[in-house]
């Protein structure tokens, strides 16, 4: 059996790529695509831990897959609403470059 | 008689009944006003024979320790304050209380409203604003009525104040004109320098007494569980809320500029309600006023006497004839402030009604003059008995009342005080008392045979008589106005006089002392006398005493420059004060204290609204460093 430790090794070097495109991206689809990498990220965590730490107290067996489950789902929805608000925001202003889009402030 | 306190209470529902249908109803609902008093009139009559019915035995009904005069006191709960349980609750009562000086102002009160706003139907005729006319006599009718059946403090001086801003919308009731405006305001803040004075009385017998019950202050005072100085002072601080209403002296300069007002509303106010209300509350107030030998009394008597002096002097020189009459008014105020001086509690209450029907007669005929001349100035007068008859006979029997000639209310009234004062206080009072008469008697003649007598002036044909709708109540009142003095006597029979209904402790007989009857009788004779030659025969210039003593009539003409004295202390004194107040506002109230805080929030929000970029970025570094930040926080806790 792999161990844990390189899932998680892999799970926390896709966050920070994901961490870094947020970050560093301009374009707002990229943005969101660094979200989307975040979000497995975390989902390989999850689904590793649950099939490792079963038995463990506190920890009932699914409870890891549930939880990638939801956050599969929540993804998707985030992912539709974000897309059409950079289709919105292209169609209005021709940029998805987020430092352009700073009406938002004082 | 339980049944009292209704007479205010239909006045008070009539008041905003008019307002509310009155544009809906024939004559603006004025007919409501009129219904409301008439009833509370014929009210005042089944309650007067419940009383003279009642006996000490009746239930709510015994005999004064304070008066000594049988009482009637229906009392019920009004509102608990504070908590019970802590055994600090105060319960606030109010109820009506009927003895037989309430009798006899709400005979008066009632009598002279009805009055009065039946004349009113005909001289406010047309106007565009009957209605609010009605239903603020309506409110100020009832007010006086409940300040005259009120039985504990805080209820008087309710009504009291609602008297006071009656007499505000009536005075300035034509508030386009400018001098009715500032009548108006001018009587509703020099009366309330007065009411200041009463509130801090009422406060003190409250805080002394823990109770706002009249009959529990006048025992305290009575039976000396009040100290004499609180007493005392007491007494004084009732008496300057008296002072304010009832126009005394130095209060007195509201009453004259009252006259802007429409002529009936004088006439209610000078007769009736308002300027009464103040010798009602020293009569009233009498046991406390009285207590300890009755020091405060002298300042009363003193009050009065100054009062009447300054005011029947100015009277005579007054050109305008409704001021003559205010000042008259004041004058004879200040007669009944002299007679309840000098324990004469009968004399000043027989004064106070047999005053008020002459009173609201001649108010009521000068404001008849006036509806046909539309003239106030007494020199554009003369001879209008030719034109309106009735007026001017009414108008003299009222000024002949007054006047003090014998047989008629005024004499006997004016006679009964002239006794209390030559038996209770020193010779100067009495001497000075009969100056006062001689003059009432001189200035009221002028006004009558000025006005109504000699050669019809040009340009006064087309005088008429005014409508019945207002002769009709002039003739009523003159009849009292003639014939009032008739109950003074102990008739044969049951009845014992006036003095044996209201009195104080002890029941007067009638008494005529010889030289004082013979000696007014005189005086207001040869004022009468004297007048006529003066104006009427004109063999007598009144202009001698102009060439004279032109200063004495300068000061006099001018009022005693009251008015200028006080113009002087409000600019300079008040308005000084007021502007270092006003200074103080906005300086440390307003700069400091108001924008002081609003500014440094402005400020701060100016720098903390940096962090607000606008750039994705910056958010979203923010959000990592906060997670990490607190990842780290949590890991330190836990290490």
């Amino acid at each position: 059996m792999v161990p844990l430790a390189y899932f998680q090794l892999v799970s926390a070097g896709l966050f920070a790529i994901g961490l870094y495109g947020v970050l560093a991206r301009r374009s707002a689809v990229l943005i969101v695509m660094s979200i989307e990498l975040m979000l497995n990220a975390v989902n390989i965590n999850l689904i590793a831990a649950s099939s490792h730490l079963e038995g463990l107290a506190n920890f009932a067996q699914f409870d890891g897959q549930i939880i990638a489950i939801f956050v599969i789902t929540v993804a998707a929805a985030e992912v539709g609403l974000g897309l059409a608000i950079i289709l919105r925001i292209h169609r209005n202003r021709s940029t998805v470059n987020v430092d352009e889009i700073d009406l938002m402030k004082w | 008689m339980e049944w009292a306190w209704l007479i205010p209470v239909l006045s008070f529902i009539a008041a905003p009944l008019i307002v509310i249908l009155g544009p809906k109803l024939p004559g603006k609902g004025s007919f409501l006003a009129i219904l409301a008093i008439a009833a509370g009139f014929v009210i005042f009559w089944a309650v007067l024979s419940g009383f003279l019915g009642a006996s000490p035995d009746s239930s709510h009904c015994e005999t004064s320790a304070d008066t000594g005069s049988l009482v009637c006191d229906y009392q019920q709960e009004w509102f608990h304050a504070g908590l019970a349980s802590l055994d600090q609750s105060v319960t606030l009562t109010w109820g009506t209380l009927i003895d037989p000086l309430t009798l006899a102002m709400l005979g008066l009160v009632t009598f002279v409203a009805l009055m009065v706003q039946v004349y009113s139907l005909g001289y406010m005729k047309g106007d565009p604003r009957l209605g609010w006319y009605y239903a603020v006599h309506a409110m100020f009718a009832g007010s006086m009525l409940t300040l005259v059946l009120a039985d504990n403090f805080l209820l008087l001086y309710m009504a009291w104040e609602l008297v006071g801003i009656c007499s505000y919308l009536l005075i300035g009731f034509w508030h386009e004109r400018p001098a009715a405006k500032e009548a108006a305001k001018k009587a509703f803040i020099v009366t309330r320098i007065g009411d200041v004075g009463l509130l801090v009385g009422i406060l003190l017998l409250w805080s002394e007494v823990g109770s706002f019950s009249m009959s529990e202050a006048f025992n305290a005072a009575t039976t000396g569980a009040m100290s004499e100085g609180v007493t005392t002072t007491a007494a004084l601080l009732l008496l300057l809320g008296a002072m304010g209403k009832s126009a005394q002296f130095p209060f007195h300069v509201w009453l004259p500029d009252a006259m802007e007002g429409p002529t009936p509303v004088s006439a209610l106010i000078h007769a009736a309600t308002m300027v009464v209300a103040g010798v009602y509350l020293v009569a009233r107030a009498f046991p406390i006023f009285q207590a300890y030998d009755g020091d405060a009394l002298l300042v009363v008597a003193v009050v009065g006497l100054v009062t009447a002096l300054m005011s029947a002097s100015i009277a005579l020189v007054s050109v305008d004839l409704k001021r003559i009459l205010a000042y008259s008014t004041i004058s004879h105020l200040g007669l009944m402030m002299l007679s309840l001086g000098a324990f004469g509690y009968t004399a000043a209450i027989f004064h106070l009604l047999a005053h008020g029907f002459a009173k609201a007669l001649l108010f009521l005929g000068a404001g008849s003059v006036m509806h046909s001349t539309e003239a106030q100035d007494i020199r554009q007068m003369g001879g209008l008995i030719k034109v309106m008859p009735i007026t001017a006979i009414v108008f003299s029997v009222g000024a002949l009342s007054l006047g003090g000639i014998p047989l008629l209310a005024g004499f006997w009234s004016k006679d009964e005080i002239l006794n209390a004062v030559s038996q209770n206080r020193n010779p100067v009072f009495i001497a000075t008392a009969f100056v006062v008469a001689f003059m009432s008697a001189f200035y009221m003649a002028r006004a009558m045979f000025v006005v109504f007598f000699g050669q019809l002036r040009q340009g006064l044909d087309h005088a008429h008589e005014s409508p019945w709708l207002m002769t009709a109540p002039m003739m009523m009142l003159a009849v009292l106005a003639a014939g009032f003095g008739l109950i003074n006597f102990n008739w044969p029979g049951a009845f014992p006089g006036f003095g044996g209904l209201i009195y104080f402790h002890e029941a007067e007989d009638f008494h005529f002392n010889l030289w004082i009857g013979v000696l007014s009788t005189v005086l207001a004779l040869g004022a009468f006398w004297l007048a006529s030659l003066c104006y009427l025969r004109e063999r007598i210039s009144p202009d001698i005493l102009r060439q004279k003593a032109p200063w004495l009539a300068v000061v006099v003409e001018n009022k005693y420059y009251f008015d200028e004295v006080y113009q002087w202390a409000v600019d300079r004194l008040v308005l000084t004060v007021s502007g270092f107040v006003a200074l103080f506002d906005r300086a440390v109230v307003n700069d400091v204290g108001v924008n002081g805080p609003a500014d440094t929030v402005r400020r701060v929000g100016f720098v903390l609204r940096l962090h607000v970029t606008g750039h994705l970025y910056s958010y979203a570094l923010a959000m990592v460093l906060g997670t990490v930040g607190l990842a780290v926080l949590w890991w330190l806790r836990s290490v």
